[in-house]
Parts: structure tokens; C-alpha cells; sequence
């Protein structure tokens, strides 16, 4: 049977900014008698003061969540290890019964691989080390990151060995971390690359009763050494110009962004003083979406990604802040949105 | 004239730029795919293409993807170690959720003095004075000046006919009336009972307990029932299930308990007394006869399906039971930490903010209550009710 799941996730993760809060109206007060509605606004103020404890509370939680990520990490480190092959499990520690049904259904395709992997075994010489392209393939498999991986990064991302996740420490701002350790590779002198996530985690002055918990607010990425010609990131194009006048041609050659995984460490910048438009909000939406992602999905899970089994239960991802109008429901439709040029009744 | 082929577009003369016109654009190096990815583009808006696809990946959904199986052995052996180190993983989770919901513990006696200060408010036990009732106007709330006028000669007017209302009458019912998961609840022959409730609570279980928290509905003496709290309790698994480790995301409700109430004789609204005219086969004589049937309330509440030993239960029990879940956790985790913001709609406007359809926000689909929209392969976002304003009579 279906349990509900507690808010607890929600109360403890980020979520993201929400801009352009439209203005609503609210008729009920303007109806209240005088006297009820001087109550009604003492509540109010009992409200703001619920909505200070709570920035308190989630400050704790953050706490919390610091001192289990100590907890985690020595797993996490097992982790990297097994991935690199600078570590090889036991058998004790390889031991995985899956479902029976699974066996059941797997026994004939064992035996099937199984005569291919003799097969193999005696064709190829070598020896896979560790779980190659474990980062990778955890990135393909899921839709909201894969989108960012272009042909061009993949031999890239072969070298990344690890994405950790750190945090501020109490009495900084609120932040996190991510940090994604590439090995020696041809491409940049970087060993790591690092996006940070800032939070706001108090109550909005001016609207004190949005607050729901630390969101994050803004970004920012790093410097990528790029080797030469390496750089991803931009793409060389000519072109050619006609002079209106003369009607000579000539050809121009010109840098220009080019679509990569690797912009993610160069993100649009947050300006307090202009105002963004409407694709900037947008990336940036995105943006901070993928990096929360990271944080309490991929990092956490990410053999499940590797393999393919969370991607049915993050179905149930987005619920975490469940609210009155609760089925955030966001990946099942995902793929609605995709297919919004596409009528099939066309 | 200097060969001005190649040059870099920051190298050249500005005043040269004007005269340009661009003729041709001609990309390096990788973009030899962008050929094909123009034809997937095209070809990606074929319908016909399209559906063959989407028949396809229909297909596929459910069976194994097959990349495991791929794996060589030894690759797949690590594998397994790394799913080994997810159980711990899970399994610390547990204690992280634990401690969480400790510190919610905590809180809640935070809390509590603020929400017993509300409470006092709502049934009129105390008075706030000027200074507690200091509360800026939302610019929503400017009227002109003329509505100003008219609704001051309304308020005197009411402060001469009536009494002045005690408290913040009716508070919890018309939160529940605000709020649409409640307000569904809700029966007309409801109404005059939760007229008299005063506070709703939120009672967290203790460490060492299994995870657990109670809603408890105070009522003021009332001639329906004689209980003055009516209690709801929810259990929940805090632990990942050994069969299933992975699906653990956090505690989660897995039952719940109601209480009985004691109603006065006559005034159980979860009951109905109809009349059946019976015609006897044999005789052709007809009768009438009364028989005793639930009825729809509110106060059903607190007789929630039980769940049987084997654990299982009927489509609708177990849909009902989704359902009361929802608005356990939903009361607690909303209504109760933010009940004024419910009375006064600016919660509901909050939580419709986050589902705005015509947004810019772009996540149409979200929070489309009818679940109907979420499983049509149909349904095309630009289709989406119009915004209400261009609702017609």
C-alpha cells in the first residue's frame, strides 16, 4: 500500500527561487468586522514570529544535514575507490540477491551472457578496472542531465571520478558545494571543478510568509583551465561578409558559445539592481533545479542511477514540498513538455 | 587594398562592420552534425514517425533496460558492492530522519506558546492589545477612497446592530472552507458543528516510540457529542523496507487511527436513517422499513479504513486511505504551522503561485489537480483552461 511520505525532505532540501510572485487579492479581511479583523492581524504578527523560528529551525537541519554528510562520506570514499578500481570489493562485499522474479526472468539471459562472457573473456586481454564510466552513464541516464551532455563532452566526463557535495559551515551564509574531481586528463590542468549554490534561509522582509524553507538564491561557477583548443565551451565559425558598397567579400572568423555540459561552470550572473528577463529567470531556474538535483539525488544515489532504478522512483522526487495543491508530479510530465510542438491528433 | 579575408571580428574596424552585409555562414569543425540534427528535428515532427517511436518505448517500459546484463561480470560484481553501500547508505538516512524529526520535536514546543497565544485569540480568551494587532496593510488591500468610506459607515453600522463578535468567530471552519482537500470533506449538516471547534494541535510521538504524530481537534461544549477532543493519529514507517531498500525516501504514513465519539442521541451526522418500502413477493403487501446507512461527514474522519493483518485492502479502502493520508500530513504540515494564512487566503493564493499555469514559469503541467490531465498521452498544455478572467457568463 501507498504511505504518504512527511514533509521531512522538504523541510531539510532547498528548493527553488521563486520569481515574480504575482499579487493576489485578499477580500477576506476587508470584510471582517473591525474588531475580528485587529485579531486577525495579531495573528499575523504571531505568524511572522512562527516564520523566525522556522528560519531557526531549517538552520538546524542544515546543522543536521552537515553532520551526517560526515557519516556518509567514508561510504562515498568506498564509493570512489570501487569506481576507480584503486579499491576491489570482497566477494562478501559483491554479494546482491536481487528480487526473485528478477532471477527468475534473468536466469535465461544469464546463461546467455554467460556463454558470450566466455566467449569474451578468452577474445579480450583486457581487464576493466574499476566501473568504467561510472559518472557518465549516471549523468545519460537521467533526462534532466543528459540534456546538457553534448558528444563533445563525453570523452570529457570519462575522467570524472567523484562529485561530492560540501557544505557551510555554521555562521557562514548558508551554501553547498559541488565539487566534481576529473583525473589527469588532456583537456584542462583542473583536478576539480566547483559550482556553489548560495541559499537565502531567512524570511523575506517584504513577503515573510513565502518563506518555506532555504532556497537557493544564486550561483557561481569556476575558471576552467583549458588546454589549448580543447576549450568545449566555444566554437570557431567563419563568415562571410559582403561590403555593401565596395561588394568585396571576406571571410571573418568568429568565437562563439557553443553548447556544453562544461557552461555549467560559467553561469548568468544574478544582479540585484537590473531586474532579469524572462530566458535568463528561466536558466537560472534550471540551473538551481540541476544543482539541488545533484545534491540530494545523484550524489546520494548515484548507483541507482547508474543502473536505472531510481529513475522510476523519482517520480516521487518532486513531492517533497507537499503542499495543498500537492501532486508536484514534475518528471512524469516531462515528457508532455517535450512534446508540446507535437499534436498527435494532427 | 589589405587582404582582409580571415581577419578576427574583434581586429576589424568598426566603421568597416557598417557597410557589411552577411552573406553566408559557415561553421568549422563539429558542427557536421548539426546537418543531422536538423533532420532529427524534422524528422521528430513527423507524426507518424512519432507515434512509431512512441509505440516502441511503450514497449520498453517496465523491462530491464539490459545495460546491467551487458556489464561484464567483473564490472557487475562492483557494481553490486556499490548497491551494498547504498543499504548503509539508507540506513544512516534512517538516523538522519530520526534526528530530523526530533528537532521537529523540539520546535514543536517552540511553537506551541505561539499557537496556545492563537488559539486564546480565536475563542476570545484573550484580548491582543493595540501593539499586538500592529499589522501593516497589504497593498492589496487598498480600496479607494469611496469603498474606505462606505465600508467604515458598513462597520459602524454592524458595531450598532450586533454585539461585537467574540473572538475570530467561525475561525477553523472557514479554514476549511478555504481550502479545497478540506473543504471536500465538508457535508452542509457539518457546518454547525465545527462551528464550535477551537484549536487544532499537532502532537509529536517521543524518542524511543515508533514514529508516529496525532492531530487533536479541540472542541468547545457543543450538543452534538460530548468528547472535547477528537484525536487522529498517524503511524509511520521510518525505516527502510529490507525487501526494498532503495524505495526509502523518508518517513513515511503507513496507518492511522481515529477515535470514537461519543455522539448525543440523535446527532451523529455519519449516520442517516432511511425508509424502504418493501413489497412482499408472496402476499403483495408493502412495508416500510427504516434502515440505519453511513452517511457523507467531515466527522468520518475518525473511523478510517482499517488496514487487515495480511495488509491488504480494496481499491477504494486503499484509495481512501491515500486520500486521508494526504490531508493528515497536509493539516500538519500546513494548516496547523499557518492556519491564519488559510483564513485569510493568502496561503491558497501561495500554494497556487507554485501551480500557476499561465506563469511564465514555463511548468505548465504543475499541479493540474485532475489527475485525468497527468495520464493523457493527449493532453497538450497549450490547451489548458483560459486564464479566469476571460471566463464568459
Amino acid at each position: 500500500m501507498e504511505g504518504k511520505k512527511a514533509d521531512v525532505k522538504g523541510k531539510s532540501a532547498d528548493i527553488i527561487m521563486q520569481f515574480n510572485r504575482p499579487e493576489g487579492v485578499h477580500h477576506m479581511e476587508s470584510l471582517l468586522p473591525k474588531s475580528v479583523k485587529r485579531r486577525v492581524h495579531a495573528l499575523k504578527r504571531l505568524q511572522l514570529q512562527c516564520a523566525n523560528i522556522e528560519a531557526k529551525f531549517y538552520e538546524e537541519v542544515h546543522e543536521l544535514e552537515r553532520k551526517y554528510a560526515a557519516l556518509y562520506q567514508p561510504l562515498y570514499d568506498k564509493r570512489r575507490d570501487v569506481v576507480s578500481g584503486a579499491v576491489e570489493p570482497t566477494d562478501e562485499e559483491c554479494e546482491w540477491h536481487s528480487d526473485r522474479e528478477e532471477e527468475d526472468l534473468a536466469e535465461e539471459l544469464k546463461k546467455k551472457a554467460a556463454v558470450e562472457e566466455k566467449k569474451e573473456d578468452s577474445a579480450t586481454t583486457e581487464d576493466p578496472k574499476g566501473i568504467p564510466d561510472f559518472w557518465l552513464t549516471t549523468l545519460r541516464s537521467v533526462d534532466m542531465l543528459s540534456d546538457m551532455v553534448q558528444e563533445h563532452d563525453e570523452p570529457i566526463l570519462k575522467h570524472l571520478r567523484d562529485i561530492k557535495v560540501k557544505f557551510s559551515e555554521p555562521g557562514q551564509p548558508m551554501s553547498f558545494t559541488l565539487e566534481f574531481h576529473f583525473e589527469t586528463n588532456s583537456y584542462f590542468t583542473n583536478a576539480v571543478l566547483t559550482k556553489v549554490y548560495k541559499m537565502k534561509s531567512e524570511p523575506d522582509e517584504v513577503d515573510p510568509f513565502s518563506f518555506e524553507g532555504p532556497e537557493i538564491i544564486d550561483c557561481e561557477g569556476c575558471q576552467i583551465d583549458w588546454h589549448k583548443g580543447k576549450d568545449v565551451t566555444v566554437k570557431t565559425i567563419k563568415k562571410k561578409q559582403k561590403h555593401k558598397g565596395r561588394g568585396t567579400v571576406r571571410t571573418v572568423t568568429k568565437q562563439i558559445p557553443n553548447d556544453s555540459f562544461f557552461n555549467f561552470f560559467n553561469p548568468v550572473k544574478v544582479s540585484p539592481e537590473d531586474p532579469m528577463d524572462e530566458d535568463t529567470e528561466l536558466t537560472l531556474a534550471a540551473d538551481f533545479e540541476i544543482g539541488h538535483f545533484f545534491r540530494e539525488r545523484i550524489v546520494p544515489r548515484a548507483v541507482l542511477y547508474f543502473t536505472g532504478e531510481a529513475l522510476e522512483d523519482d517520480d516521487s522526487f518532486d513531492e517533497e514540498e507537499l503542499d495543498e495543491g500537492e501532486e508536484e508530479d514534475n518528471d512524469e510530465e516531462g515528457d508532455e513538455d517535450e512534446e508540446e510542438e507535437y499534436d498527435p491528433q494532427a | 587594398m589589405a587582404d582582409i579575408d580571415n581577419k578576427d571580428q574583434a581586429e576589424l574596424d568598426p566603421a568597416d562592420m557598417e557597410d557589411v552585409e552577411e552573406v553566408e555562414e559557415e561553421e568549422t569543425g563539429e558542427d557536421v552534425n548539426s546537418k543531422a540534427r536538423q533532420l532529427t528535428v524534422q524528422m521528430m515532427q513527423n507524426p507518424q514517425i512519432l507515434a512509431a517511436l512512441q509505440e516502441r518505448l511503450d514497449g520498453l517500459v517496465g523491462s530491464p533496460s539490459g545495460y546491467m546484463e551487458s556489464l561484464p561480470k567483473i564490472v557487475k560484481r562492483r557494481v553490486n558492492a556499490l548497491k551494498n553501500l547504498q543499504v548503509k547508505c539508507a540506513h544512516i538516512e534512517a538516523k538522519f530522519y530520526e534526528e530530523v524529526h526530533e528537532l521537529e520535536r523540539k520546535y514543536a514546543a517552540l511553537y506551541q506558546p505561539l499557537f496556545d497565544k492563537r488559539s486564546d485569540i480565536v475563542k476570545a480568551a484573550y484580548e491582543p492589545t493595540d501593539e499586538e494587532c500592529e499589522w501593516k496593510a497589504d497593498e492589496e488591500e487598498e480600496l479607494t477612497e469611496e469603498m474606505k468610506e462606505k465600508a467604515k459607515v458598513e462597520d459602524e453600522k454592524k458595531d450598532e446592530e450586533k454585539e461585537d463578535p467574540k473572538g475570530i468567530p467561525e475561525f477553523w471552519l472557514t479554514v476549511f472552507k478555504n481550502v479545497d482537500l478540506l473543504s471536500d470533506m465538508l457535508q452542509e449538516h457539518d457546518e454547525p458543528i465545527l462551528k464550535h471547534l477551537q484549536d487544532i494541535k499537532v502532537k509529536f510521538s517521543d524518542a524511543g516510540q515508533p514514529m508516529s504524530f496525532t492531530l487533536e481537534f479541540h472542541f468547545e461544549p457543543n450538543d452534538y457529542f460530548t468528547n472535547q477532543v477528537l484525536t487522529k493519529t498517524y503511524k509511520m514507517r521510518s525505516e527502510p523496507d529490507e525487501s526494498d531498500p532503495f524505495s526509502f525516501d523518508g518517513p513515511e504514513i503507513m496507518s492511522c487511527t481515529g477515535c470514537q465519539i461519543d455522539w448525543v442521541k440523535g446527532k451523529n451526522v455519519t449516520l442517516k436513517t432511511i425508509k424502504k418500502k418493501q413489497k412482499h413477493k408472496g402476499r403483495g403487501t408493502v412495508r416500510t422499513v427504516t434502515k440505519t446507512v453511513p452517511n457523507d461527514s467531515f466527522f468520518n474522519f475518525f473511523s478510517p479504513p482499517e488496514v487487515p493483518e495480511n495488509g491488504e485492502l480494496d481499491e477504494d479502502s486503499e484509495a481512501v486511505l491515500a486520500a486521508d493520508f494526504e490531508i493528515g500530513h497536509f493539516i500538519r504540515e500546513r494548516i496547523v504551522p499557518r492556519a491564519v494564512l488559510y483564513f485569510t487566503g493568502e496561503a491558497i493564493e501561495d500554494d497556487d503561485d507554485d501551480y500557476d499555469e499561465e506563469g511564465e514559469e514555463a511548468d505548465d503541467e504543475e499541479g493540474e489537480e485532475e489527475a485525468d490531465e497527468e495520464n493523457d498521452p493527449d493532453y497538450d498544455p497549450k490547451d489548458a483552461n483560459p486564464p479566469a478572467e476571460c471566463k464568459q457568463q
